[in-house]
């Protein structure tokens, strides 16, 4: 049994990865993250120079809600409210801190950038690889992004323009939303080497005292426990859309999260929410569950379980509606003593 | 199996290795946001483990009528805000920045303000 997977032309150690953020903001973090025997690290999204102001964080930046306060710490359901925009340093200093993290890591770098036009997209993309990177995370919906730059415009050519300009393996990372399978095909359609499913969404909360937005004032990126359900319809989706890899994330907190998404098609899972809330732990905590798993299960590797759920699911036109049985459903299977019971 | 979310775990005393480069002396110029209120602290270990930044450790008070309370190492403090949240009796209390520096960093070009960022 082993929990090896292969992502992109790489064969990770692990399905986990440690998402894009404030987990991955830092070289020392790369041996952090290694201890808990990780798949790979998707380092912080870095903003070109015109999104310099992404770099300043205000304080606070976070805000936890629906936090139960009084589970000693043990809240299974909160929300991250963020406003933790870009890599805080400079470009120079992301390459720097590429390399830096080349040097320190045994699994998969995959830097993570941000910009509007073409060919600041391609221009960064070559720099990241020329840095050392192992992979390129497009992170074209981010939270944070100007609403302005739409994907059909602005994104499907930084995608070309990026594939176009590098070598290595690029992942686009989409955010949820009725269009995400469409994006899914026309990322695969445009070179991409795999689909990251999904990023956080753009929220906002009200302080009803105040009666403005919390912290800032201003639309802030949300995510969370509960963001998974979605997700899981949207790599369900997306898995019998495209046959590129996708690398699923929101929300997974736990084994089981993790193997719903295996089940439904992920090849990797990137969590983030859990590692901030719970520490670097989590992530061993997870793969142990994992393992756990595939050993009552009979299972060798992820690979064997991957899809089967999405292979299980009813198409609409066979979902069994009401029939006219007195009771439904698996607790009340139908008896032929119920016959003279009910209709004499 | 089951998400065991929030499970305590030791804080230790070293310096949060993340967020490099932060502009030099950070801790120094932006003094820490976070300050623990200590009469109103219940020592209950809550804080210590949410903080992703190893910025808050228990420390002993012997006259405490809990006989330890929650401490913020100013100079592990991003001033990232998770702690008020976990705190059940608001004893983490915020401290609004009066250095009188503006956040390092630059405003947002005037080409990008018509744009919602």
């Amino acid at each position: 049994m082993s929990l090896q997977t292969s992502f992109m032309g790489f064969t990770l150690q692990s399905p986990l990865i440690v998402a894009s953020g404030p987990a991955s903001h830092d070289v020392n973090q790369v041996e952090l993250a290694e201890q808990q025997k990780v798949g790979a690290i998707v380092l912080k999204t870095a903003c070109s120079d015109k999104y310099e102001h992404m770099r300043s964080w205000p304080r606070p930046r976070y805000k936890l809600l629906d936090w139960d306060k009084h589970m000693s710490g043990r809240s299974k359901q909160f929300t991250l409210y963020s406003y933790e925009q870009g890599y805080s340093g400079t470009l120079q200093d992301y390459w720097d801190f590429i390399k830096a993290c080349k040097e320190k890591a045994h699994v998969p770098i995959i830097g993570s950038i941000f910009a509007d036009v073409a060919n600041d997209w391609a221009e960064l993309a070559v720099k990241v690889e020329e840095s050392g990177a192992d992979a390129i995370e497009l992170d074209i919906s981010s939270p944070h992004r100007p609403g302005s730059l739409d994907f059909e415009t602005t994104f499907v050519a930084a995608i070309k323009a990026v594939r176009e300009a590098v070598k290595f393996p690029v992942a686009v990372k989409l955010a949820a939303g009725p269009d995400v399978v469409h994006q899914c095909v026309a990322a695969q359609d445009h070179g991409a080497d795999a689909v990251t499913l999904c990023n956080r969404i753009r929220g906002l909360d009200v302080d009803i005292e105040a009666q403005r937005p919390i912290l800032h004032g201003y639309f802030a990126g949300v995510g969370g426990p509960w963001a998974k359900y979605y997700t899981f319809r949207h790599v369900a989706e997306a898995q019998q859309a495209i046959k590129i890899p996708i690398s699923a994330t929101g929300g997974a907190i736990s084994g089981e999260d993790v193997i719903k998404y295996v089940l439904l098609g992920a090849s990797t899972v990137q969590i983030l929410s859990v590692i901030m809330i719970n520490g670097w732990k989590s992530i061993s905590r997870i793969s142990q569950e994992i393992e756990e798993y595939m050993e009552r299960k009979g299972i060798h590797s992820t690979e064997e379980i991957r899809g089967k759920a999405v292979a299980a699911m009813t198409p609409l036109d066979e979902v069994i509606r009401w029939s006219g049985e007195p009771k439904s459903g698996p607790r009340n299977v139908w008896k032929e003593e119920d016959m003279s019971k009910h209709f004499g | 199996m089951n998400g065991d979310i929030g499970v305590p775990m030791n804080a230790t005393k070293t310096k949060y290795p993340g967020l490099n480069p932060l502009p030099p002396e950070f801790g120094k110029d932006y003094p820490p946001i976070a300050v623990v209120v200590e009469e109103k602290c219940i020592a209950c270990d809550r804080c210590p483990p949410i903080c992703f930044f190893d910025a808050i450790v228990m420390e002993e008070r012997p006259k405490h009528s809990y006989k330890r309370t929650a401490v913020v190492i100013g100079d592990n403090c991003t001033g990232c805000g998770l702690c008020f949240d976990a705190c059940p009796v608001d004893a983490i209390i915020w401290v609004p920045d009066k250095s009188g520096l503006s956040v390092p960093g630059k405003k947002i070009p005037p080409s990008l303000e018509d744009t919602d960022l």
